[in-house]
């Protein structure tokens, strides 16, 4: 198969995979049992004090409807709905904080998920897979068994306990950093850059120590296994040095099924994001995610899954262009 | 001229020692070729492990030397402690498993230069490799290619090219062709045959096929239970094996037409445990370069 019909393949598989995912997420918050106009009106009629007329909420709800997308039967709704954000990307306005666009929320909270937490998961998986090559390699030796023990001792913790022990340690008892972040807002300048990375350092702290373990686990029963392939024998039967034996024979094969792991963790960072944001008031795609669930807020949760879903299928859509690259036996196929 | 003085092979296994190589006394003269036979377990890899150097837990020198008679490349002798550094330049080795004994996903000109051989311009040696591996029946592109790109031959060829690239005075080849079907396999033994005649070194061949060694070695050595059984050349041990165990390997090989191959095997099966034979470790010559283990003839009960 040619290259280009590959990509084609690929290409297509992952559009296929966009569209699936946009009708599910079209059909759940639908099956919620709140209702988003219902809560508004009933907001308007206690700040009237009751005063509304019957005629008055209904004329308001029409317009509410045809507001946000919810005018006519499920199927006209599905339709305008996959227009709009297929064509324009535009989910409408926010209910909890009208007349804010999803868009521009979820633009303003993005750099600040995708910064956390691509560099954190990005460090986690090069930490974890030196550590994890070094014990796998070594791994006769006893001292190896302490990089592994790091590994095993890390991963079972849930990430909340993780996260909580890690904040009271570093910014109760001993007030490194601070117990509540702050985050400044509008024009850049070094002075602010320097204060937001100071600010995120613990949560990536817990992120890194969070996916380090794992790293470390998965990664030393790889190259375990990868050291006892007889192409791994007979390099050293040649006499090639334990360097080029651990990184371009055991590390350049174990590596093909932990690029798979980080492209899915990247594909899923927006999951990870909403324990970490809600432990560490940090304002990225989490919490919006979080108030949008709690308020019944449609159009921002539509906006906050679609990314998500993007996010995961564009990882996977990597993975599959990156593969060949690394594994030349899939490139001849 | 290499010479092996009572050497002994152990394994330490949970507190258990396993002597895989128990008291090997032989020499093996240069520009020669000698295959090694005995069923699994007999201590051919382990002896071929020990010569090549490659000892380490759990396996370990126990008693006797190995007296390489070699010149390394810095010109001192090769002994046992330094044998490692002349890995590929005075001694080399070519693999059993030619299918993946070739890292699957990097080039196989970056596997030609990834150890230090004895030329450190890498470019040179890349050069004349391409050249050489045209000598083998290679097209020189195969140096280019990844190994799931060749046939299993084609491999092999690739083995054969790295162990003699070289030009080293001792290659140990551990069942090079068993994992080739036997056309290839003729090829392959073939072409290591020429090579030897070519560069005038010594090659061990281990091997389970008789035939194989009837073919292409100039000496044998049969073990059995970690000894030797019968040492000598090849033409005397196949016309007068002395040994009553080198005769039922002899006798193992299939004639066309022959129906007694049938009772062979099925007296092997009865005798069922191993140690079947008794074997001393000193050998008496019977013949000039010719020599067996006692007691050649077993006791009745016993095999053959």
């Amino acid at each position: 198969m040619g290259v280009l019909a590959y990509v084609a393949k690929r290409f297509g598989l992952y559009l296929a995979v966009l569209f699936i995912g946009l009708t599910i997420t079209f059909m759940l918050p639908r099956l919620m049992p709140i209702n988003p106009v219902d809560g508004y009106i009933g907001q308007i009629q206690s700040r009237a004090n009751g005063t509304l007329t019957p005629e008055a909420i209904e004329e308001m709800r029409a317009n509410l409807e045809v507001l946000y997308g919810l005018k006519g039967d499920i199927l006209t709704q599905y339709f305008s709905y996959l227009k709009r954000v297929v064509i324009d990307f535009d989910f409408g306005p926010s209910f909890t904080y009208y007349p804010t666009e999803v868009s521009t929320m979820i633009v303003t909270a993005l750099p600040w998920t995708l910064g956390l937490l691509l560099t954190s998961t990005m460090i986690a998986w090069l930490l974890g897979n030196m550590v994890g090559l070094v014990a796998g390699y070594f791994h006769k030796h006893k001292a190896a068994s302490v990089l592994e023990f790091v590994g095993i001792l890390l991963y079972p913790i849930p990430y909340y306990i993780l996260a909580v022990t890690v904040l009271l340690l570093l910014a109760y008892i001993f007030p490194i950093f601070p117990l509540s972040p702050t985050f400044p807002v509008g024009e850049m300048t070094w002075a602010k850059v320097g204060m937001i990375i100071y600010n995120s350092l613990l949560p990536a702290i817990t992120l890194v120590l969070a996916g380090f373990g794992w790293n470390i686990l998965s990664m030393k029963a790889l190259a375990v296994a990868t050291t006892e392939e007889p192409y791994v024998t007979y390099a050293r039967l040649k006499g090639a040095s334990n360097w080029t034996r651990m990184t371009r024979y055991v590390f350049r094969n174990a590596l093909l099924p932990q690029v798979t792991a980080l492209a899915l963790s990247l594909g899923m960072i927006f999951n990870g994001a909403l324990l970490t944001e809600i432990i560490f008031s940090y304002p990225g795609i989490g919490l919006i995610m979080r108030t949008a669930a709690t308020g019944g807020d449609y159009n921002v949760l539509y906006g906050a899954i679609t990314l998500s879903i993007l996010a995961v299928a564009t990882a996977g859509l990597v993975i599959d262009l990156i593969y060949p690259l690394l594994d030349p036996r899939i490139r001849t196929k | 001229m290499i010479r092996l003085n009572d050497l002994k092979i152990s394994y330490r296994i949970g507190g258990r020692t396993i002597d895989a190589v128990d008291g090997v006394t032989l020499t093996i003269p240069d520009n020669c070729v000698v295959g090694i036979a005995g069923e699994s377990g007999s201590g051919k890899s382990t002896l071929m492990k020990a010569i090549y150097g490659d000892i380490q837990s759990p396996m370990s020198f126990s008693r006797g030397s190995i007296d390489y008679g070699l010149k390394g490349t810095d010109g001192k002798p090769v002994t046992a402690e330094n044998v490692r550094k002349e890995w590929f330049k005075t001694i080399s080795y070519i693999p059993q498993s030619s299918m993946n004994s070739l890292n699957p996903v990097i080039r196989i000109r970056e596997q030609f230069v990834d150890f230090p051989g004895t030329d450190s311009d890498k470019k040179r040696v890349l050069e004349r490799a391409r050249a050489y591996i045209g000598k083998l029946g290679l097209p020189p592109e195969a140096m280019d290619s990844y190994p799931h790109q060749l046939s299993g031959g084609m491999r092999q060829r690739m083995m054969i090219a790295l162990a003699t690239f070289f030009q080293p005075e001792l290659i140990i080849a551990d069942e090079p062709t068993t994992a080739l079907d036997v056309v290839v396999q003729k090829d392959i033994l073939m072409l290591l045959m020429e090579l030897q005649e070519e560069m005038g070194n010594t090659i061990l061949v281990v091997s389970h096929d008789m035939g194989v060694h009837y073919q292409v070695t100039h000496k044998m050595l049969i073990m059995y239970a970690g000894r030797v059984v019968e040492y000598g050349d090849t033409d005397s041990v196949f016309a007068d094996p002395q040994h009553a165990y080198t005769k039922m390997l002899i006798d193992s090989l299939p004639t066309i037409g022959d129906d007694s191959m049938r009772g062979v095997i099925a007296s092997q099966a009865g005798a069922g445990g191993d140690r079947a034979y008794r074997v001393e470790p000193n050998l008496i010559e019977v013949k000039p370069g010719h020599f067996v283990a006692q007691p050649a003839r077993q006791k009745e009960g016993a095999l053959a």
